[in-house]
């Protein structure tokens, strides 16, 4: 898998080079660049058909939209990831709150529910039996 | 309004009393079964992994739990654990989360040429206006032929200034010492005249905000141009030259 993604790579980096270079014959052109700025143009076009052959490689990945805001403003989008990791554990974390808080209060209940109606408890015991803990 | 209360919850009135603040809800206690009338479906459906049906038989052990529903099938993974480690991203927190990660899209991209840190919405390089607005193009790239390179027959000489900045990069924090000639390519403005190693001009390069330092460089472009010593080195820098 990260070969398609290192092929990409490296198509990406020469296209952009190529593009680089002829920004800087354009910068400052001479006449006689005209020949070595066609060649550029040309090797633009191959580099955009290469980049277009390694989609059908990549047709599986898929980008979430948030990370294109990231890019969009200037940021890294491993901040992206970073916020979505901690978003989760806060997540996990207040779930877990929940879910113990919960069985606290369950076991509280049933304790509490047992000494007002021993009998009703006893038989809810009977039938549910012991609830094995959550 | 109130009739169609009364008539949906009149027979539970006839039925049995009625504790405080029932409102019209049901009665506490069931009505009792008639004699006549087989005993109530099973409120407790039978799920797979029960533990008998003995310990689930509806009607006479539920009775005083009428609505005592079967617990749900306990998931094994729920928020008790630790999802993180559930999936093996341990690596990949400690990475993100344990360093700290740099806020500019330049520290990510490193070796990308031009302004990559400003929004795209200032010059229309945003990802969010491709997606929304595709460029119409063909199915296929062909590659350009004499009559259409014709087209691409630029004029001598500089470029105007307004597009100049278009293709500087951002002053690098790291390399403090002039490794200009790492890209020899590199359109480098009349600033990388001999002039500009006075150690005056140094100290001022030393300034952190980039900006300051584009300005301070068109600046010296229009005073090297005005100014009668200056060489008139504009248009012919021996940088530019190397491609050729």
């Amino acid at each position: 898998m990260a070969e398609k993604f290192d092929n990409l790579e490296e198509h990406l980096e020469k296209f952009i080079e190529n593009i680089r270079q002829m920004g800087i014959i354009v910068s400052d052109f001479q006449p006689s660049s005209q020949t070595g700025l066609n060649q550029k143009l040309n090797f633009m076009i191959t580099g955009l058909q290469d980049v277009e052959k390694c989609r059908q490689q990549l047709n599986d990945i898929h980008v979430p939209l948030e990370a294109f805001e990231y890019i969009d403003q200037g940021r890294n989008p491993q901040l992206y990831t970073k916020e979505c990791l901690e978003r989760a554990l806060a997540k996990n974390e207040q779930v877990k709150g929940k879910i113990d808080t919960m069985t606290k209060f369950k076991s509280l209940l049933i304790t509490e529910l047992g000494k007002v109606f021993p009998e009703e408890m006893a038989k809810y015991k009977a039938i549910h039996g012991d609830d094995p803990p959550s | 309004m109130t009739e169609i209360f009364s008539t949906l919850f009149g027979q539970s009135e006839a039925q049995g009393p009625q504790g405080p603040g029932t409102l019209g809800f049901a009665p506490g206690k069931p009505p009792p079964l008639p004699q006549t009338q087989a005993p109530a479906p099973p409120q407790i459906p039978a799920q797979p992994g029960d533990e008998g049906p003995a310990a689930r038989k509806p009607g006479v052990m539920n009775e005083p739990f009428y609505l005592l529903r079967e617990l749900p099938a306990g998931n094994d993974l729920t928020g008790n654990t630790n999802l993180i480690t559930h999936y093996n991203l341990e690596h990949a927190y400690n990475k993100f989360c344990g360093k700290k990660v740099k806020e500019k899209l330049s520290n990510f991209l490193p070796e990308l040429p031009g302004m990559i840190d400003c929004p795209g919405v200032q010059d229309g390089s945003s990802l969010r206006s491709l997606i929304e607005k595709p460029p119409v193009c063909g199915n296929s790239f062909s590659p350009l032929t004499g009559a259409l390179l014709t087209g691409f027959r630029l004029h001598t000489g500089p470029l105007p200034e307004q597009y100049r900045l278009m293709h500087i990069q951002p002053p690098k924090k790291k390399s403090k010492h002039k490794h200009r000639h790492h890209r020899p390519q590199d359109p480098i403005p009349p600033a990388e005249t001999p002039s500009d190693t006075d150690p005056k001009k140094k100290k001022k390069k030393r300034d952190d905000d980039p900006e300051r330092k584009k300005k301070k460089k068109d600046k010296k472009k229009k005073k090297n141009r005005h100014s009668p010593d200056h060489p008139g080195i504009t248009g012919s820098q021996p940088n530019s030259n190397s491609l050729r």
